[in-house]
């Protein structure tokens, strides 16, 4: 606490040297602020004097007035506007102007510090910014599949096609083994869980893990409709604020707040269907000798009828069991207004999409509460405050080899017979695959995979203008939210199913719940002091920031099922679970912010101290400083041109993970006692964060008045201390022992592109590009190299960390020039793709818009398992092919080569054609709309690639750490397409 | 200003100490299990017991199953895994995947033996013939992993000296033959401690173990065990005569018996499951109807019949004909085990309850007849050959005599071996091993191998900076 109390008092010493302020001849300035083009007015602008503190706010007409003397430099700005400085000399006490729309977002006002911001444009580290009308324009189930193609540096994957998302984000490069791999997600000053429970899959389906269920992450939960802005703070110096936490990145997301002026409504309705994309064949069986070959002498007679015309009719499986097209909708509605006292917003949201799959889909409905208060010159509050309920029903895929998964099962299924029940509703056992009689329609049909979440998130923020004068100011904020929800998971898996019947106690049910309770709290003190020499603005901002996270998942399941009962108590062998994790943190911060030369140069310098329960030494206090700085150069490269320089260093961390720290005993029961046996994993009492270090340096050019922005970036950024999962050898007795040690490096490039090609009164044409470059690498392991949790199944292909390789290549045998088996295991593969383009395009003409979203990924490497799967059963579709001959070499002889694929993909992510119709017919409508705009949308419409499996972007083992590209009978993509309608009041 | 000064100072005071009082105790444990250093203490250490009776239990599954299929005993046909009717006949052996199986679990059980070991040494609350006796079962199931391990790897080899802090380097591998001894070793001092044990053991025993449930009486099984290990050593690890004589030494003090056959023959100990919520449940028993697992049907050509010209009646009660045959992987058969399910003439149903014997007075008999064979005395092995005939198959007693050529005594005690043991313990294969007759194994599919012994685990050859696959000792 002492280095609190310091911090405190340095802010205070701060606040002593406040100089008395200068009178002078003050007079009022007044004018209107509005929208090019259109000429609205706009309100909630904010005015500045150049050089001081003051600021005046427009109201709903767009109406200002401010206090200055002399010449006044006034600076205007407002949010999705070009900020625009204008001169107001001496005796003139009027100033109208109008501003652009900012379709960069070069002014958007972006994270700085904990409880500081800055202009983007004078921003010290690379942070991307992508607006919430961005995400909300074509129908998607989770925000952050809206995100591909649009940000750099950032590497989106989803894990499956199954409704509600499943999607991993990794920001610049891999750098963990064990710890977490995802971003931290902040939404409204609330830390947002986007944890993944593991719904219970695995004790219905042998044969699978529970790392196989394939849960989505709950960021799942938040409304796309609802956000506003969404800023992705990619390097350590950005979010070094963020501690322990922050070594993957930080996803800071702001909601929609109301705007003084005229109450305001938006409806919005959706309509629209899912379409299956890709599919896999099966083989077409030519004669009885070749199926019988197959399936064996015995199955002759069973086999006989389906040849009795020669070859036989076929069936499309994977439309049997994945060709549904529901209608799926989504309605959004949203009230917001207020006056300069009481501000709000309040949206609703229902929607339901329907998934390809029968009993498959994914539902959400929320009600969010945005209310921002001031209640004097001094204080303001804002509350916001969501409630959520999502539903998914992600049906049965992926590895699962006692037949309970429709892929898996699909590539032993011969297409002769057809899955689908008779006449009489009764399916038909499939005897001929043999492959467990497994029958995926029946086991869609049938069975029960659901998630059902309901969700609180709320917080509030104090804003307290403690003192402020021209030279000076000191704000005091505090903000506390919690982040509270209830994961149910039903699995049901009844004992009429076929692949149920043949086990000892069929029929399978499972109950989960998982709690998760998150709260955070912060003190900030902010101090900003402008000399009147004007040389410097120094911002001092300190505070203390206080986190409490914990997740409780207990589970029922119960096998031996009575018929027709999914009631957890109706079966005969109950088996009952509890996990209980926990973790705290407690931290301490300063941060020093200098805006020098003009506002030319900004340098900030910062530093953090925390210390944690996850950590070994609870009373530790670990420090991560950051320091970056920008220069702009104006007119440098053309009239209204600007250039900015950048380069910062920074230092995060990643906790470890709750229970790393203990080595437990395990309780197998024996007799009816629980025994007691060493765990096999091996805890580290002395456990300790990983730490990131990262050197990250750019420019941002502005050119043509800002029609051109292009932005570079690189970084080489280095994580130590890593928390390492060694495998010991097997002989010590341990499987695992968690340790920290290593190193390991990420470099990379990222750029963004914008250009405005056509600007003018009726059209406009914006294209963006992204790039994104990473490299990773293993530079130090304390150990040997060694196969990660998860890393793939035996022989079939792994991810291997060693010293000097990625550590996502894949290893096993190869082949040699001979296409003859080497006998040691060799790099045969990377998951990492070489680079990611993404291209925006968005073109209006008049009331028309047309816009698309193109996601490009280059190389990587996929081990398409489901292939292996075919040929195992003999039932790939390019049976007798030379490369089915090729493959099955590799099969014979153990040999992988043949089953690494390329991931390379183009994908058109976004369609999207609009127009809004004239007012008139709006007016028309009788009910008093403002405007109506109809869409048509699609998503996901076209992919070429030359993966030969369903699609490249797959991860059997879900979100892990080091991104596994394994295909075994993934959920099949889909294609959706929505008619859109909006109306707002 | 200075007042205002000050009131705000008292403000951010009281906001600090209201944040502070808001932080949690940082020391958070863990609810989730116990933890390590839980393990003293009389109920603990009784507790720790049960689980190392319980680790006993560790790799039947994959033992029934893999040797079996090595030794072409069983097939999966279940067709769920390329592995089963791959790697596991047809090669190659996969170090990373199931021929580095059947170690680490028990090398995992043999840390808490030692965990186990150590706490007893140190425990206040326990008499010394307490800890002696605890030090007794401890032994024993050490010595019992330490000899399935040195069958598994054969000469590979394996480590020994395992009981070390874990960030110490790798225990050394040893051959086959100081592995052997090692388990001999262990095994005979727990039957001293065993010895010195007094009248009970400081807990209760586990399940499966009726009739060995004091120190004296498990000695009798630890003496069983014995002799099993050095039978298997004379002829895998080439000790020859001098174990064939300790194993006849050892069995004399074993629970071995002639007496109240053919009832008698199920005496010994067993791997104890149940069908209750939470038990270890009998990992290879199913129904009629699941296409796992399946006899190999070069069997049945082998099955002796009765007098009556029925079969014998070890295949009768262990094995019975489905209706439709099975065939995955160009591989049939319609032959499915029984042995562990509950039967009728007319059903088979899977009972998960069905204990796996652990050692058994029929392979007592039998081992007596393997070491007196090995120590020539022909007669007397069949003598308890014999004994198994007539009390286990219902056959008649051989027409062999001492006279009769060595190959085709051999032959006869492994055909009793196997039909014996069917379906227990992978005895085709480890007995196919002993005598050297891998090559007569059935090739069912062309291009399809024998494996010799498991491969070592692909961890233990990154630990020791060595390419998978790996023969630490260089053979």
């Amino acid at each position: 606490m002492k280095i609190g109390r310091r911090v405190l008092m340095l802010g205070i010493a701060g606040l002593l040297a406040a100089p008395g302020w200068l009178a002078a001849q003050a007079r009022e300035i007044t004018g209107t602020v509005s929208r090019s083009g259109s000429g609205e007015p706009i309100a909630e602008a904010t005015v500045t004097l150049v050089g001081t503190t003051t600021v005046a706010r427009t109201d709903a007409a767009g109406r200002y007035s401010i206090t200055a003397s002399g010449d006044a430099r006034l600076m205007f700005r407002a949010i999705g506007f070009t900020r625009r400085e204008a001169v107001v000399p001496a005796g003139q006490s009027t100033m109208n102007v109008s501003l652009d729309q900012d379709i960069f977002r070069l002014d958007e006002v972006i994270v700085a510090g904990a409880a500081t911001s800055v202009e983007r444009r004078a921003a010290t580290t690379a942070i991307a910014v992508v607006g919430g009308e961005d995400v909300a324009k074509v129908a998607a189930p989770t925000f952050e599949s809206a995100l591909n193609g649009r940000i750099s540096g950032v590497n989106i994957q989803s894990n499956s096609g199954a409704p509600g998302g499943g999607i991993q984000m990794q920001i610049r490069g891999n750098t963990t083994v064990l710890g977490a791999s995802d971003p931290l997600f902040v939404i409204d000053g609330v830390i947002y869980s986007n944890t993944r429970i593991n719904g219970g899959r695995a004790s219905a389906i042998a044969g699978a893990s529970v790392n196989e269920d394939d849960p989505v992450n709950r960021v799942a939960d938040v409304n796309p409709a609802d956000i506003a802005s969404i800023e992705i703070l990619k390097g350590a110096a950005a979010s070094s604020i963020y501690g322990s936490k922050a070594s993957n990145g930080v996803v800071v997301i702001k909601t929609i707040r109301g705007q003084a002026g005229q109450t305001r409504a938006n409806v919005s309705q959706r309509v629209g269907t899912f379409d299956l994309q890709r599919k896999l064949q099966s083989r077409n069986f030519q004669t009885i000798e070749e199926a019988v070959d197959v399936f064996g002498e015995a199955k002759r007679a069973a086999l006989a009828p389906y040849f009795a015309g020669g070859a036989p009719r076929t069936y499309d499986l994977y439309e049997e069991v994945y060709g549904r097209n529901a209608v799926s909708y989504e309605t959004v509605a949203d009230v917001s207004g207020g006056t300069e006292q009481t501000r709000f917003f309040v949206s609703g949201t229902w929607k339901r999409d329907e998934g390809i799959a029968d009993n498959s889909g994914f539902g959400r409905q929320g009600l969010r509460v945005n209310v921002d208060q001031k209640l004097s010159n001094k204080l303001d509050v804002s509350v916001s405050s969501v409630f959520n309920r999502s539903l998914e029903q992600r049906s049965f895929a992926n590895n699962g080899n006692a037949g309970g998964t429709a892929g898996y099962a699909l590539a032993y299924q011969p297409n002769f017979q057809s899955l689908l029940p008779g006449a009489d509703g009764r399916f038909t056992e499939v005897p001929l695959t043999g492959y467990f009689n497994a029958n995926p329609v029946q086991t869609n049909r049938l069975s029960d995979n659901n998630t059902e979440t309901n969700r609180f998130t709320g917080g509030a923020n104090l804003n307290w203008r403690a003192f402020t004068n021209e030279r000076q100011s000191f704000l005091f904020t505090a903000g506390a939210g919690v982040d509270i929800f209830n994961q149910g998971d039903e699995i049901y898996t009844p004992p009429d199913l076929f692949w149920e019947q043949i086990k000892a106690r069929p029929g399978t049910a499972s109950e989960q719940a998982g709690v998760s309770r998150q709260a955070n709290w912060n003190l900030n003190g902010v101090h900003t002091l402008r000399p009147s020499s004007g040389f410097v603005t120094a911002t001092t901002s300190f505070g203390v920031q206080y986190e409490d996270r914990q997740l409780k998942i207990t589970r029922v399941s119960n096998t031996n099922l009575i018929p027709g009962q999914s009631n957890v108590n109706r079966g005969t062998t109950p088996v009952a679970a509890e996990d209980l994790t926990r973790e705290r943190t407690f931290a301490l911060y300063a941060q020093e912010d200098l805006m020098l030369l003009d506002d030319r140069m900004l340098i900030s310098g910062g530093l953090r101290a925390e210390r944690s329960s996850a950590n070994g030494n609870i009373d530790k206090y670990y420090i991560f400083p950051k320091i970056s700085g920008s220069y702009r150069f104006s007119d440098l490269l053309g009239q209204g041109s600007q250039l900015k320089l950048r380069a910062a260093y920074g230092e995060t961390g990643n906790q470890p993970l709750f229970g790393q720290k203990f080595t437990t005993l395990l309780t197998p029961q024996f007799g009816g006692v629980n025994g007691f046996t060493l765990s096999t994993v091996a805890g580290a009492p002395n456990i300790e964060p990983e730490r990131l270090k990262e050197v990250e340096a750019g420019f941002e050019a502005e050119l043509f008045r800002s029609r051109v922005v292009l932005d570079v970036t690189y970084y080489n950024r280095n994580t130590t201390n890593l928390l390492l999962n060694r495998v010991p050898p097997p002989s010590s007795g341990f499987t695992q022992e968690v340790i920290n040690g290593g190193k390991v490096q990420n470099k990379g490039i990222e750029a963004s592109l914008g250009v405005t090609p056509i600007q003018g009164r009726n059209a406009q044409l914006v294209t963006r590009a992204t790039f994104t470059l990473n490299r990773n690498k293993v530079i130090e392991l304390p150990v040997a190299s060694f196969r990660p949790p998860n890393a793939g199944f035996g022989g079939l292909g792994t991810t291997f960390v060693e010293v000097g390789q990625p550590m996502t290549q894949i290893v096993g045998f190869g082949f040699d020039e001979d296409t003859v088996r080497i006998p040691t295991q060799m790099r045969l593969g990377n998951s990492a793709p070489d680079f990611r383009i993404g291209f925006v395009n968005d073109l209006t003409v008049k009331a028309f818009n047309f816009s698309m979203v193109w996601d490009w990924q280059q190389g990587g490497n996929v081990i398409n398992l489901t292939q292996f799967l075919y040929d195992d059963g003999g039932n790939a579709a390019d049976h007798g092919s030379p490369d089915h001959a090729y493959r099955m070499k590799g099969y014979n002889s153990g040999v992988m080569t043949p089953y690494i694929e390329d991931a390379t993909f183009l994908k058109l992510r976004e369609v999207s054609v609009g127009v809004n119709l004239p007012r008139s017919f709006a007016n028309a409508l009788s009910v008093g709309a403002r405007d109506v705009r109809l869409s048509v949308t699609g998503r996901n419409l076209l992919m070429l690639t030359n993966y030969t499996g369903l699609d490249p972007e797959v991860a059997n083992f879900g979100s892990t750490a080091i991104r596994n590209n394994l295909d075994v009978g993934p959920f099949p993509p889909s294609r959706s397409v929505f008619f859109n309608i909006a109306v707002g009041f | 200003m200075k007042t205002t000064m000050n009131r705000r100072l008292l403000g951010l005071g009281l906001a600090g100490a209201l944040a502070l009082s808001a932080c949690g105790d940082f020391d958070v444990p863990t609810t989730n299990a116990p933890t390590v250093d839980q393990l003293s203490g009389r109920l603990a250490l009784a507790r720790t017991a049960t689980g190392i009776m319980s680790q006993a239990n560790t790799d039947m599954a994959g033992q029934i199953q893999q040797w079996g299929i090595y030794g072409r005993e069983v097939w999966n046909l279940l067709g769920n895994d390329p592995r089963e009717t791959g790697e596991e006949i047809r090669g190659p052996q996969d170090a990373a995947g199931r021929a580095g199986g059947q170690w680490g679990g028990k090398y995992v059980a043999l840390r808490t033996i030692n965990a186990y070991l150590t706490a007893v040494g140190e425990s206040a609350e326990l008499s010394e013939a307490e800890k002696s006796a605890a030090r007794g079962l401890a032994k024993t199931f050490a010595g019992y992993h330490f000899y399935k391990l040195a069958v598994r790897s054969g000469p590979l080899g394996l480590p020994i000296d395992v009981d070390r802090p874990i960030d110490a380097d790798p225990a050394p591998f040893v051959s086959q033959q100081a592995a052997f001894e090692h388990a001999v070793s262990l095994l005979n001092q727990a039957y001293t401690d065993l010895q010195a044990g007094g009248a009970a053991f400081p807990f209760t025993m586990a399940p499966g173990y009726t009739g060995f449930t004091t120190p004296s009486t498990f000695a009798t099984f630890n003496r069983g065990l014995v002799a099993k290990v050095q039978v298997d050593r004379a002829l895998l690890a080439g000790c020859g005569q001098q174990c064939f004589q300790a194993a006849l030494t050892a069995l004399g003090q074993s629970f071995i018996t002639t007496a109240g056959l053919p009832g008698s023959l199920t005496t010994g100990v067993y791997l104890a499951y149940d069908g209750a919520s939470g038990e270890p449940t009998n990992p290879v028993s199913e129904p009629l109807t699941a296409l796992r697992f399946f006899m190999h049907p070069s069997l049945e050509a082998l099955v002796q019949n009765q007098a009556n010209a029925s079969p014998d009646l070890r295949w009768t009660s262990k094995v019975r004909r489905i209706a439709e045959a099975r065939t995955f992987a160009n591989l049939t058969s319609d032959l499915k085990p029984i042995l562990y399910n509950t039967n009728t003439a007319t059903s088979s149903v899977a009972n998960l309850g069905a204990d796996i014997p652990l050692l058994k007075n029929e392979e007592l008999l039998l081992i007596r007849a393997e070491a007196n064979f090995g120590m020539g005395n022909k007669q007397a092995a069949l003598d308890d050959i014999n004994l198994v005939r007539v009390n286990s198959g219902g056959l008649a007693p051989s027409t062999l005599t001492a006279a009769s050529p060595d190959a085709d005594i051999v032959s006869e005690l492994l055909y009793n071996r196997l039909f014996s043991l069917l379906a227990e313990q992978g005895t085709r294969w480890v007995d196919a091993r002993k005598y050297g007759r891998l090559g007569s194994l059935p090739i069912d599919r062309a291009g399809d191998v024998v494996h010799p012994y498991m491969l070592i685990p692909a961890g233990e050859c990154d630990a020791r900076g060595l390419s998978v696959p790996c023969t630490p000792l260089g053979n």
